[in-house]
């Protein structure tokens, strides 16, 4: 259920109403979400989802406890109350226990559109309907996955704070494989807007690279050229952003400790031409304003010209190293270059083009090395050009050597990986040298 | 912004009831509401609410339609060292209409379980049915099913939620302390429990209520070498059950933490492993998530038949290989079930209503594939009359789909000890735990690692090794198994959180397996001295 600003206001603050505790955060979370599935060039599964939950955290001097539920009438709101304080009385009291915030001032959301929030179900079939016919006239297999939908939250402390942020999101993928079986493609993008959203484009993108990449050729596994396209991007730097934290760097378990003690803030670990950051303002991936703990998020930049400029403090290592906490962030970005992947393409001798990367796993935290297999489009260039489909790899890589290794950036984009999809990210297309291809698997 | 529009198809939504005095969950009393227990909701009212969903979807022109109501208690306790870090309980319920118009598909859900919310949302469901009527092209036919008026509650000796919360943290705090003295720098346990009790009922006459529970303890602790800027952690090995809070107390993390932490510190030492071709033999607290990988998620039909290809992928067991595919030696016997005492996936009657008992079934047989775990839907495609009861839905607003059954490698029939299963490796690795697994969306290629590793050297377990993985092809490696010990090594592993289908869906399921001997498989070593 998606409510209004007002609505939230007065079950938070009813919720807190009830409390017995010295100090309590409710926060509520709505949503309405439709989806559809298709497979084989057919409809399949559907649905819709809808619901609204509060969550109650109580404290009583440095002991705290929680409690949630859905189920939102008068007296399980109280009964939610009454069971985190229960929780709050039976836990000892926790050092690192910080009083909820009070009133903070965030940016202003950007994330809510109306024209996502009011899809029908007829509009996301009509969306999906041309893309089974287009499989149908190319002769593919097509499966895909179409969700629309709107979110709310809101966070309110029994010490004054009180924020609401509405937001819709939109999520599109679509693979296609050939009748023989031996080509796959895929294309995907999550938007905020529906309007932003080329269902037909992304369609037609991935059964082109089905029929492109039918009867690939074996290479030998090994170190190679890749152009990295942005969802394969997407999948490794979000999943090395989750590595930015200073409390594990600084207690000597993490890729950012270190040696000798400390963390490597403010070293340069990347290349000249790596900027990461997150803006809640940032035009075509905004963010949410505020984070977990209910701290106003503002654009960070992670990585600044190579150097690690920024690690996640929470509220409680931040004083405790007396400096301002830093949330986490709520989008990533990546500059890129003007460069586009055609003509990454052409300035590669050779090299292998990979759409996405699928079933992304840390291998060693230390040199935050992950494992994971290219997917549903993976080419061979040579000479400036596309010439020949390649089966797919087992990758044993780092982001870390893989912002180290970038000899071009393509144009920044929004876009959505394999197992970062529900974030917004804008990452541009990468080509990097040396990135460690382990095995073939015969997938496609 | 300060007001935001709803959707236009959710017609009327409850909002306006929220803070009235009326409780939102029809079928519990107000004083029930009040205590926020962990109470029995009742199937006669179930039954009414059943009667509005279904006799709504038939009216509107459904073939076919079922309801769910499904309420989760969850409690939850993270600790590290010697705090305690949050306690948590939640409550969530609320129900999902399915039916099937013109052979299609419609499904839509509320948390406001309310008859006059179950009316609109059955019609809903039928909406969502016919806009998508305008892109299926061939109907979705499904059996007739039996119809069955039961209740299956899943044995247990201690309720979690009854045990008190000062005694849980009492647990998880001493297990911290153990490893801790035990010389390492960082522990954090944890204990989640999850309480699920589902309604439901469907146009062919069923009517069910069923409730369990999951229990799943756990700790990490990590050694920090001083100076070194080298780091080592240890998970436990206890695994998530379908059983109450004798499991957590059977489990002992105490005593495991000390000696955790002692391989932890091992690790710090270790060799970094020589690559290669290697024999393996793996314990179960590893080789359950191989299972999982190779031998559970390539046998569900729905993605044999590319119904999962868009995500999760598809699978090189094909249907032509039914009964015919030597997936792997003539030792590999796996079997699938729901009704395996301690597993996460038991319980009476899958999502659909097909009843779970006499529905147990070889996945292989004699390392001969031999069936495919099915949802209803799905057995008329292969030839077959009758889904096996593998139908889930983690939630009461997700679409069931076919899952995991509990899926186990039986024990081979002799009596065989691990150290029988070293005696003639000349060269190999003896692997406990899993950690890091990943296998291509086919699931011909995987690669895994574990907790901890040790050589096997002529015969005789040696010294502890590092930065190891294993890599495979799923047939080459289940038809090199050669040697399986008995059933007094059996164990049951497992996870709480298997992910497939969009919108993704969590199912808890478990694997239980011997420990097992693998020829000649390639052995990475995954230390980058570049980084």
């Amino acid at each position: 259920m998606i409510i209004s600003e007002a609505e939230a206001k007065r079950i938070t603050q009813r919720a807190l109403s009830f409390s017995k505790a010295e100090s309590a955060t409710v926060r509520l979370r709505g949503h309405e979400r439709g989806n559809i599935r298709f497979a084989l060039n057919n409809s399949t599964t559907n649905g819709f989802q809808d619901g609204l939950s509060l969550s109650v955290e109580s404290n009583f001097g440095k002991r705290s406890g929680s409690a949630s539920t859905n189920e939102l009438d008068d007296r399980s709101i109280e009964a939610t109350v009454r069971k985190a304080e229960e929780n709050a009385r039976l836990a000892p009291e926790n050092a690192e226990f910080l009083p909820p915030l009070g009133p903070q001032k965030y940016l202003e959301s950007r994330a809510f559109f109306e024209s996502t929030a009011g899809a029908r179900p007829e509009k996301l079939a009509a969306l999906c309907g041309p893309v089974i016919q287009e499989a149908d006239r190319e002769s593919v297999t097509a499966a895909g996955f179409l969700e629309a939908g709107a979110e709310c939250e809101a966070l309110a402390t029994s010490n004054g704070l009180f924020v609401f942020e509405p937001s819709t999101a939109v999520r599109f993928t679509v693979s296609a494989r050939t009748s023989d079986g031996t080509g796959s493609g895929w294309a995907g993008q999550h938007q905020h807007d529906i309007a932003r959203l080329n269902v037909s484009r992304l369609g037609k993108s991935a059964m082109q690279k089905t029929v492109q990449s039918r009867n690939p050729v074996a290479l030998d596994p090994g170190k190679y050229t890749v152009i990295l396209e942005p969802a394969a991007v997407c999948d490794l730097l979000g999943l090395m952003i989750g590595n930015f934290d200073a409390r594990s760097a600084d207690e000597g378990r993490s890729f950012f400790t270190k040696k000798g003690g400390g963390n490597k803030l403010g070293e340069k670990l990347f290349g000249e031409k790596i900027n990461l950051y997150s803006d809640p303002h940032h035009a075509l991936a905004p963010g949410s304003v505020f984070s977990g703990e209910g701290l106003p998020v503002a654009r960070r930049d992670w990585v600044k010209e190579g150097v690690v400029n920024e690690l996640i403090y929470s509220r409680f290592w931040a004083k405790k190293n007396g400096r301002e906490p830093v949330p986490n962030p709520t989008n990533l970005i990546m500059e890129g270059g003007t460069t586009p992947t055609d003509e990454l393409i052409r300035d590669t001798k050779r090299g292998v083009l990979v759409t996405r990367f699928w079933y992304i796993r840390e291998v060693d935290p230390r040199t935050m090395l992950f494992t994971g297999l290219t997917r549903d489009g993976t080419f061979l260039i040579e000479d400036g050009k596309i010439s020949k489909p390649v089966k797919n790899f087992r990758f044993n890589e780092s982001p870390v050597a893989m912002l180290s290794n970038i000899e071009a950036m393509g144009i920044s984009e929004r876009t959505t990986g394999s197992e970062v999809d529900d974030w917004p990210v804008c990452v541009p297309p990468l080509l990097v040298k040396d990135f460690n291809f382990a095995s073939l698997s015969d997938a496609v | 912004m300060s007001r935001v529009n709803r959707r236009e198809f959710v017609r009327g939504t409850a909002g306006a009831a929220i803070l009235l005095g009326a409780p939102q969950l029809w079928l519990r009393s107000a004083e029930a509401a009040i205590r926020n227990e962990n109470i029995a909701l009742d199937k006669r009212e179930f039954k009414k609410l059943a009667d509005i969903a279904l006799s709504t979807a038939k009216k509107l022109g459904a073939s076919y339609g079922d309801l769910r109501v499904a309420r989760y208690m969850n409690e939850s306790i993270n600790t590290r060292e010697e705090r305690v870090e949050d306690v948590s309980s939640s409550v969530n319920s609320g129900f999902g209409a399915r039916v099937l118009v013109e052979g299609t598909w419609g499904f839509a859900s509320s948390n406001v379980v309310t008859p006059e919310q179950i009316e609109k949302t059955t019609r809903l469901a039928v909406e969502i049915a016919k806009a998508n009527r305008a892109i299926r092209k061939k109907p979705v036919e499904i059996e007739k099913l039996p119809g069955y008026d039961d209740e299956w509650t899943m044995p247990m000796k201690r309720d979690p939620f009854t045990v008190s919360v000062e005694d849980k943290i009492k647990l998880l705090l001493a297990v911290n302390d153990s490893a801790k003295k035990a010389g390492a720098n960082f522990c954090s346990s944890s204990m989640t429990f999850v309480r699920e009790e589902k309604f439901f009922a469907s146009t062919f006459g069923t009517l069910l209520r069923q409730v369990r529970v999951r229990s799943f303890p756990r700790f990490r602790v990590t050694v920090v070498g001083k100076g070194t800027g080298r780091f080592d952690t240890r998970r436990s090995l206890a695994a998530p059950r379908g059983r109450g809070y004798e499991y957590v107390e059977e489990c002992d993390l105490v005593a495991e933490a000390a000696r955790a932490s002692e391989e932890a510190k091992e690790k710090q030492k270790a060799k970094s492993v020589e690559p290669g071709k290697k024999d393996l033999v793996l314990h179960p607290t590893n080789l359950w998530l191989t299972i999982h990988e190779s031998v559970g998620h390539p046998t569900e039909l729905d993605r044999a038949l590319g119904f999962e290809a868009n995500f999760a992928g598809t699978s090189f067991v094909t249907p032509d290989k039914l009964g015919k595919l030597r997936y792997g030696s003539e030792l590999v016997n796996i079997v699938g079930d729901r009704t395996q005492k301690g597993g996460l996936s038991t319980i009476g009657y899958d999502d659909d209503g097909v009843k779970t008992k006499g529905a147990e079934f070889h996945i292989l047989r004699d390392g001969r594939f031999e069936n495919y775990q099915m949802s209803v839907g799905l057995a008329q495609k292969i030839g077959r009359k009758r889904s096996n009861g593998c139908a889930f839905a983690d939630s009461w607003d997700n679409f069931p789909l076919q899952r995991m059954p509990n899926i186990s490698l039986q024990p081979g029939k002799k009596k065989v000890s691990i150290e029988e299963l070293f005696s003639d490796i000349k060269d190999g690795i003896y692997i406990m735990g899993d950690s890091s697994f990943s296998i291509d969306q086919q699931r011909y290629n995987f690669q895994f690692t574990g907790q901890v590793f040790w050589e096997i050297k002529n015969g005789k377990l040696g010294q502890m090794l590092r930065d190891v993985a294993y890599q495979g092809n799923t047939v080459d490696f289940w038809n090199s198994c050669d040697a399986l010990c008995g059933k007094e090594e059996y164990h049951l592993g497992g996870a709480m959180n298997c992910g497939k289908g969009q919108p993704q869906q969590i199912a808890p399921v478990s694997h239980g397996a011997v420990p097992a001997r693998f020829r000649k498989v390639n052995i990475l070593n995954t230390e980058r001295s570049d980084i």
